[in-house]
């Protein structure tokens, strides 16, 4: 016989004043399975949990009915308490009383009351025909996989590397660094971006627990969390690495001129080339669009003067294969086009720049030699005109969202400004300024104060030309005034965007992603760094915007994760996945084409004990399901049941009420 | 008997003789022998340091050289413009003697500035240097019943690193002298937003405007009467009344007390003595309270609930 | 419309904050003391404004304000000042400069206010104290309005509040000596 304990939870407020908790008690009792009821103001808490544990000993209890909050809030919080009572902890059922009562039924108490006790009483029926469940046991590949070499995907292969764990990161273009490499000083502390990032890109080059595999990209990852593999291109670079030197003859022979990515374009590279000169690895590349050996078959300087015989033309793309467990994303982000602001002359008017093509003028290691210059006559501004907020929090033009950073490297533009040209002036059209971070609001303050940046507040709604200057015309709400800047250089702050492809390798690794295409975390507050798919986890912009500090914590956190998952030979996994009765199972494989996982294949067995004659059975992959139960609903001869969601269990809520 | 040097100001003459023949009356009794700084000059008010820097500074800085001929540790002043004044001149001199060099030079002919005479407002000198238990040891006459709204002003206590005395938003040094009188303080939430001053006279209509506001909030927080320590604030609360009532269009009928008056008449001083007749807005009303001692309706039956759950429980 | 980016340097703003010891860069526009000061609302522009305007050099505009002419000083704003801007020391500051640079903001209350401290400031040279009967007499007729608070001079000069009569400083050759030197002392300054 059956004894069923209950445990309605107030959740201060939440429920408690929605639902007649008293009443949902004395319902219950009167079930005769129900040996023992109660309530309590916050059941998660370690009184609550104690009560269950108490009552699980005097009541001999053979299952648990937890009236409270959604199961994937606390489900695990009790199953703990469970266990600690010596109880088999999968014998506990949740019954979510909140999010499916009392917070959506909010206007009628006596309502939601009725449905509180409709959803416990089913809880307790199910509860009746629970199995005991045990955590299932797979094993572990422990090598992770970084995609993305910027510094989000340096920070999490070398603090993965760090512990002994090893690591392949697969970097898009030539060299890794990423947009870091790009920056000149970073807020709030304007320490040199360069020599913050290059020791730690050499030290990803020399570590010994990391494989770097720059030029390459991702293809198909399939498996699953712990067992997962997958498949690389390695791009056509048409030079030996192995050999290479890095000497540089090759690329300053090349004759081909091309826009230089590194410097926002404002100056030229070579077909063959190396990204920068701190590039790692420090080898070049042949750009095979450009190259007028590999488009037009003409040329071939580049492997006459190489002394090594790196060149090679007829280099081909390369697929390679790596058994992994875990995946780190790290691809990081885009910047918006500003074309769509013709009010400003985007396009029209030279003398407007981004804030990345500033950032390059003013980098020591710039195509301008650290001062900023007016791309139309090469002088040197003096009054600079920032705009925040291009693209960002315009719903119109853009995106809604805040692109988070833009605030304070606009800030750092004006400091930096001031330094690099003596006698000059900031303009910042802004309509807030965000600075919520350690140090940042001293940051905008010393911007404002020290360095004399005068802060309009408006969005600027026109740029026009008059003479050589650009004139902008923004309100300043602060004086209620519509003010005009005449400008010798315009800077836009141009919003933080997602990769386009993001979407593309989202999907290829099964992960799912927000309407602006950033992946998402399995949790907004709880687990920012994991993907609702076991073993994947985020870092950096691939989620959402962030700044250095955040991106480089976020990292960490992810090589944490994947560290703690690879800390047992084993991993444990849920036991509530299907399974196949081959007695029943006509082989139909309705199920291999639902399952959304790939965690069904077939196999062969005899028709009967002994006989030679074969027929086909579904086999489910237990590390692979997730339990999702889409194949139990397709199956026609019922032979698939869901662990912890079996066919009685089900029915027995139904006739529950 | 203690000396203490005395700058009187210019009101004193006029239309704060109250304050001044009180002030004199209460030191008397309380065994402070003031001494005037002689040949004194007026300040300068908000006027010279409206108009111009030098003079701000020159006419205080007279003064001050002036009271250091006394031989005096401390100077006490009753009217809070002139101590204004004075306390910031003598900051800015002591703060950059070179400029105090210059000016003492070029304009003054008494003598030499040498900053060793410490500023108090009479406020700040009662509440420091008599203190409220040599006060309430003189009180003769409670003035238990009376609710008073004790209007602080602007410059008794702001800015705060002039002054350096009580707080500059919710300041409470006059709350607790009035209340060692015998005296019920009420919670006044005004007691530090300005009267709009010198405006009385060039731009009243602010005035009317500003008081208005005090005096409802006075009257709001329970108070018989409102407690000053400043002529300036004074006449514009008192004088400026029955057009602060024709402008909002409220009844107020608040006298507003020097809180060396009260203290006069706790000491048990003679009532015709304190010019009460100067008051624009009759003070009898608000002095019949006296001895009126009401009852605290919701705390004795607080009491008294408790004692009874008590005898209960026994 | 306010034409910036005209201008080599803010002398406005130099001025202003050399003057006052204050640095009004530091003003982040909180808008404390606009809703502390008790007569921002009778002001040209409130003392967050002026703050703005000073940095974006409007010379003209600060310096005709009446904003400066109604500061009370009763430092309420800068004690509440969340960057401990001395704004009372920057409207004196700007007060000065506009007296000094002959800026005359002729608009009734601020010559009524303007024509108070001038008398005022000539009652001090006159007896080297103040003269609260003459002061008022003389404002009327200076402001032309000779009936302006007559119903308050009876009661108050039969209650004695204001005194017939003044005694004046003894050394009163010292008082007028004072105002010369500080006149030639300004101007030496500036």
């Amino acid at each position: 016989m059956a004894r069923v304990g209950v445990f309605v939870c107030f959740c201060g407020a939440n429920i408690a004043d929605f639902v007649d908790v008293n009443q949902v008690v004395e319902e219950v009792k009167r079930i005769k399975e129900v040996k023992f009821a109660t309530n309590y103001k916050y059941m998660c808490s370690d009184p609550g949990q104690q009560q269950i544990r108490d009552a699980i000993i005097q009541y001999r209890l053979t299952s648990v009915v937890v009236a409270a909050c959604s199961p994937r809030m606390h489900e695990k919080t009790f199953r703990k308490a469970l266990f600690d009572a010596g109880m088999n902890p999968y014998l506990l059922e949740i019954a979510n009383i909140r999010e499916h009562s009392s917070w959506v039924h909010q206007k009628d108490k006596k309502a939601a009351t009725e449905k509180a006790i409709d959803l416990v009483r089913m809880a307790v029926a199910k509860s009746i025909a629970n199995e005991q469940l045990h955590e299932i046991s797979v094993p572990v590949t422990k090598r992770a996989l970084v995609i993305g070499g910027g510094i989000a995907g340096i920070q999490a292969a070398l603090d993965i590397a760090d512990a002994r764990i090893p690591v392949v990161l697969v970097e898009k273009s030539p060299s890794i660094g990423g947009k870091m490499a790009q920056l000149d000083e970073t807020f709030p502390t304007l320490d040199c971006s360069q020599c913050i990032l290059t020791p730690k890109m050499v030290d990803v080059a020399s570590h010994p627990y990391i494989e770097l595999i720059p030029y390459a990209e991702v293809l198909e990852l399939e498996g699953f969390v712990g067992n997962y593999k997958a498949k690389i291109k390695k791009k056509a670079s048409y030079v030996n690495f192995k050999t290479c030197t890095g000497c540089g003859a090759c690329w300053q022979k090349c004759p081909v001129k091309v826009p230089n990515e590194y410097n926002m374009g404002i100056d030229k590279r070579k077909a063959i080339y190396t990204p920068f000169p701190q590039a790692v690895p420090n080898k070049p590349v042949i750009d095979a669009e450009h190259c007028n050996m590999l488009t037009k078959g003409k040329c071939g300087i580049c492997a006459k003067v190489c002394e090594k015989g790196s060149i090679d033309y007829k280099m081909q793309d390369e697929i390679i294969e790596r058994e992994i467990g875990a995946v780190v994303v790290a691809t990081g982000y885009s910047l918006w086009d500003p074309k769509p602001y013709e009010e400003y002359g985007v396009g029209r008017f030279k003398d407007i720049i981004t804030s990345l093509e500033f950032e390059r003028m003013v980098s020591a290691n710039g195509p301008t030699g650290g001062v900023p210059i007016r791309p139309s006559d090469g002088q040197v501004p003096k009054n600079v005109v920032f705009i925040k907020c291009i693209g960002s929090r315009d719903e119109a033009k853009g995106i809604e969202y805040c692109s988070k950073i833009c605030c304070m490297y606009t800030t750092k533009h004006t400091i930096l400004l001031h330094h690099k040209v003596p006698g000059s002036h900031s303009y910042v059209f802004y309509m807030d300024i965000r600075a919520a971070g350690k140090g940042y609001e001293e940051f905008v303050k010393k911007a404002q104060v020290d360095t004399a940046a005068t802060y309009l507040r408006g969005r600027v709604s026109k740029i026009y030309k008059k003479g050589d200057k650009l004139i902008v015309r923004g309100e300043d709400a602060q004086i209620g005034q519509v003010v005009e800047v005449v400008a010798d250089l315009v800077v836009l702050a141009t919003a933080v965007i997602p990769n386009k492809d993001n979407p593309d390798l989202a999907r290829l690794l099964g992960v799912s992603y927000d309407k602006y295409g950033y992946m998402s975390e399995a949790h907004p507050k709880l687990r920012p760094v994991e993907t609702a798919k076991a073993g994947i986890f985020l870092a950096g912009c691939t989620q959402a915007p962030k700044d250095i500090p955040d991106t480089v914590a976020q990292a960490s956190a992810c090589a944490a994760k994947v560290c703690g998952l690879f800390s047992g030979d084993t991993m444990k996994k849920d036991p509530m996945i299907s399974s196949v009765n081959n007695e029943f199972c006509s082989g139909c494989q309705n199920c291999v084409k639902v399952c959304p996982y790939g965690a069904i294949v077939t196999e062969e067995i005899p028709m009967s004990r002994g006989s030679k004659e074969m027929r086909t059975v579904a086999k489910i992959n237990e590390g692979v399901c997730q339990g999702c139960g889409s194949c139990v609903a397709v199956c026609r001869s019922m032979a698939i049941s869901l662990a912890g969601f079996s066919d009685p269990q089900i029915i027995n809520e139904i006739v529950s009420i | 008997m203690k000396k203490l040097t005395y700058f009187p100001g210019c009101s004193a003459h006029g239309t704060s003789e109250e304050f001044e023949k009180t002030v004199r009356m209460v030191m008397q009794r309380l065994g402070v022998q003031l001494e005037d700084i002689p040949d004194w000059n007026c300040c300068g008010a908000t006027s010279a340091h409206t108009m111009s820097e030098s003079l701000a500074y020159a006419l205080p800085l007279r003064n001050l050289v002036l009271a250091e001929k006394l031989d005096n540790t401390t100077m006490a002043i009753p009217c809070a413009s002139c101590y204004q004044r004075m306390k910031v001149t003598k900051i800015h001199m002591d703060e950059n003697p070179e400029l105090a060099k210059e000016i003492n030079s070029t304009i003054i002919e008494e003598g030499t500035y040498q900053g060793k005479v410490a500023i108090k407002s009479m406020l700040q000198y009662c509440y420091e240097d008599v203190g409220l238990e040599a006060i309430k040891a003189q009180v003769t006459k409670s003035l238990a019943g009376m609710k008073l709204a004790c209007y602080y002003g602007c410059l008794l206590t702001r800015p705060k690193a002039v002054t350096q005395f009580d707080s500059p938003e919710y300041p409470m040094s006059m709350d607790h002298i009035v209340e060692a009188l015998g005296a019920k303080a009420t919670d006044f939430d005004y007691k530090t937003e300005c009267c709009g001053a010198s405006f009385s006279i060039s731009n009243s209509e602010v005035v009317l405007t500003l008081t208005s506001k005090i005096l409802e909030m006075a009257k709001e927080s329970g108070a018989h009467a409102i407690v000053v320590a400043c002529p300036l604030c004074q006449s514009n609360l008192d004088m400026r009344q029955p057009g602060a009532e024709k402008h909002s269009g409220k009844k107020f009928d608040l006298p507003i007390f020097y809180f060396t008056q009260l203290m006069a008449l706790a000491f048990g001083m003679p009532e015709k003595d304190l010019m009460f007749n100067k008051n624009i807005i009759p003070v009898e009303k608000a002095l019949a309270n006296i001895g009126k001692i009401e009852p605290e309706p919701e705390k004795s039956k607080k009491t008294k609930k408790a004692v009874e759950a008590e005898s209960e429980v026994a | 419309m306010i034409t910036l980016g005209l201008q080599e340097k803010n002398t406005l703003l130099a001025e202003v904050n050399k003057r006052s010891g204050a640095n009004v860069l530091e003003c982040y526009q909180c808008g404390k003391c606009v809703s502390t000061c008790p007569v921002s609302q009778y002001m040209d522009f409130p003392p967050r404004e002026i703050m703005q305007l000073i940095k974006l050099g409007q010379k003209e505009t600060v310096y005709m304000a009446n904003s400066t002419w109604f500061c009370l000083t009763c430092s309420a704003c800068s004690g509440r000042c969340p960057r401990q801007i001395e704004i009372p020391a920057v409207m004196e500051a700007i007060r000065h400069i506009a007296i000094e640079e002959n800026y005359v903001n002729n608009t009734k209350k601020v010559k009524s206010i303007r024509k108070f401290h001038n008398i005022f400031l000539d009652m001090i040279k006159l007896y080297g104290r103040s003269y609260e009967l003459r002061l008022m007499a003389e404002h009327n007729i200076r402001t032309r309005d000779l009936f302006k608070d007559m119903n308050l001079a009876p009661v108050a000069l039969l209650k004695g509040k204001i005194p017939l009569l003044v005694k004046p400083v003894k050394s009163i050759k010292a008082i007028r000596r004072m105002f010369k030197l500080a006149d030639k002392l300004e101007k030496k300054h500036q």
